[in-house]
């Protein structure tokens, strides 16, 4: 196949995660290629073996500072089903990495692919599309403080049309997983700071995207809470999304043993399986 | 068609949420409207007056009280002969009296005693009203004209025609369109500025939502869609206030400027009415529109 639905093998869980394969997961992760035709998952013997995401001497120069890339040069390819790490200081690039990969800024030089889509060359209005199969969690949540969990959760169906009838199955059934189908009616600023995390987790898979970004997950939460959050990723991970993890929490890292990209000033300094966080304190 | 039906709810909530200026907005396309309209209606009333005026584009030569009638006769006839006149009619004395009666305040014709100032005349219409000129030139050159005329000394007082009053009209009528085109101009750029203000506002009350609606892979249009509706609301809601008091002042105060200025005439038909309040409603909402996707642009590169 040459055409952009190539991709669609690529984003099938793996099953190097451990989980079975349901039907769901398996339309989420064709999504992304948009209605190709449906392979038979056991003809694909080397599925680990085709990037999710690939980047490719990507160079980003912020116009503010001209003389300091705020990331040089990266080539790093991340597989379906895998979960990674990216770590680094503060400035070191990893919130540039994020937000490359829902396209917020785009690469000076370079290519980046996700699924085999080019974004340095993807049309404007093809961008919605693309977001629609990356869920995204950040530090501060991002929740609308007048709206309640399950109207959070069902605006992130709601904006993108899914029907009421999806909205109302889909979400109780995100919310049970993320472990929080009793506070459907609560209120934000009700809920402490790792249900909160959990609801914003909750809206980014609610649409079964086949690629999970989060940027310093953690980073508002003690470090019981951080391990529940992780669990969740983890669980989330298990089922054959795609998750890459932006932290610079050490411990976190260190106790899991998953792939591990390094950042520093912009370069990446190590790509290291089953890693560990690595920098000096 | 659910997105229309939340667009419509978003715009709604928009209404509250800012409702000072969602009014500000209101009311400025309503008076930008309503003036515009105003001016319309103006012009087109104006249109009719001069039409009317020119139609009526006649020749009036008045004649001596001791005329002889065969010469007022053969003088008619030799009028009658002459390019661009339709008819020739003749006017009395009495009945140039009656029609003073009628058309001005009869007070005036009581204190006259029964005397009668006024002089009788022949009254001529023409066929093709760019004539009068040289029809006028004609009657004036007539030796039985010059002899029987109101003003043997100066004919030319005699015999009166509505050339003049025509064209000081159109140069009114010119004026009044060029001031009214500025103002239509001027207005609209205002009320644009004032919905582009209002959206702008809508906007930034809900600059979050709209992050997250971009975040979770809303398109573009699902995201203007609300503040689009929002704009064409206010300009709608604005044009019907215009509308509706244009209708009003249609109703009430048209007829009383009408028998206040008989002898003009200000019948507009309903068709005119209609195609001045569709062209209202019509500009206003292109107004919202453009008005409010200005506003988004800044708010949704990608």
């Amino acid at each position: 196949m040459t055409n952009d639905m190539s991709q669609g093998p690529s984003m099938r869980p793996s099953r190097h995660g451990g989980g079975q394969l349901s039907y769901e997961q398996a339309t989420a992760a064709a999504q992304l290629s948009q209605s190709l035709p449906v392979l038979d998952v056991d003809d694909l013997p080397q599925q680990h073996n085709i990037p999710v995401i690939t980047f490719d001497h990507v160079t980003k120069v912020y116009p503010a500072a001209p003389n300091k890339p705020a990331l040089s040069d990266i080539s790093v390819e991340i597989y379906g089903g895998e979960f990674v790490f990216l770590v680094g200081h503060s400035g070191s690039g990893k919130s540039t990495f994020i937000r490359m990969l829902i396209r917020e800024v785009k690469p000076t030089s370079g290519h980046l692919y996700v699924a085999d889509e080019d974004l340095t060359t993807m049309r404007n209005w093809r961008v919605p599309y693309l977001r629609r199969n990356i869920g995204c969690v950040f530090q501060d949540f991002k929740l609308l403080p007048n709206k309640t969990v399950f109207e959070n959760v069902a605006f992130a169906l709601e904006v993108i049309g899914k029907s009421r009838h999806v909205i109302k199955t889909q979400v109780p059934e995100v919310l049970r997983l993320v472990g929080l189908q009793d506070k459907l009616n609560k209120l934000p600023d009700q809920l402490s700071g790792g249900e909160q995390q959990r609801v914003s987790i909750a809206r980014a898979i609610v649409n079964r995207p086949p690629l999970l970004v989060c940027d310093e997950p953690t980073g508002n939460l003690d470090p019981q809470t951080s391990r529940g959050i992780m669990d969740l990723l983890e669980r989330i991970n298990a089922t054959g999304t795609t998750v890459l993890v932006a932290t610079h929490d050490r411990e976190m890292v260190d106790s899991m043993r998953r792939r591990v990209l390094a950042l520093d000033r912009g370069t990446l300094t190590r790509d290291q399986n089953r890693g560990v966080y690595g920098f000096d304190a | 068609m659910r997105s229309i039906v939340y667009f419509f709810r978003e715009s709604l909530r928009g209404f509250t949420r800012n409702l000072s200026t969602a009014l500000g907005s209101i009311v400025t396309i309503f008076l930008s409207l309503l003036i515009i309209g105003i001016f319309l209606i103006g012009g087109l009333v104006v249109d009719n007056v001069v039409s009317g005026v020119e139609d009526e584009v006649s020749i009036t030569a008045f004649v001596a009280d001791d005329a002889s009638d065969s010469d007022i006769q053969s003088l008619s006839r030799y009028i009658e002969g002459l390019e661009g006149v339709a008819s020739v009619g003749f006017t009395t004395k009495e009945e140039a009296l009656e029609n003073f009666r009628q058309t001005s305040n009869s007070d005036i014709v009581d204190t006259l005693d029964g005397q009668n100032p006024l002089p009788a005349s022949i009254e001529v219409e023409l066929s093709d009203p760019q004539l009068v000129e040289q029809v006028a030139q004609q009657i004036l050159d007539n030796a039985t004209f010059q002899t029987i005329c109101d003003n043997p000394e100066d004919p030319a007082e005699s015999l009166k025609y509505g050339q003049q009053t025509v064209e000081r009209l159109f140069v009114l009528t010119n004026y009044v369109r060029y001031i009214g085109i500025a103002l239509i101009v001027l207005l609209i750029f205002i009320a644009l500025v004032f919905i582009n203000n209002t959206i702008r506002l809508a906007i930034l009350a809900r600059r979050k939502e709209i992050a997250i609606m971009r975040l979770v892979g809303a398109s573009n249009g699902f995201i203007r869609g609300p503040f689009l509706m929002e704009g064409a609301l206010h300009a709608v809601i604005g044009a019907l206030l215009a509308i509706g008091i244009l209708e009003l002042l249609r109703y009430l105060v048209l007829p009383k400027v009408q028998s206040a200025l008989m002898f003009l005439n200000f019948n507009v038909s309903n068709e005119s009415f209609l195609l001045i309040y569709l062209t209202l409603a019509v500009s206003g909402l292109i107004i919202g529109l453009i008005g409010s996707a200005f506003a988004m642009r800044r708010y949704l590169k990608v």
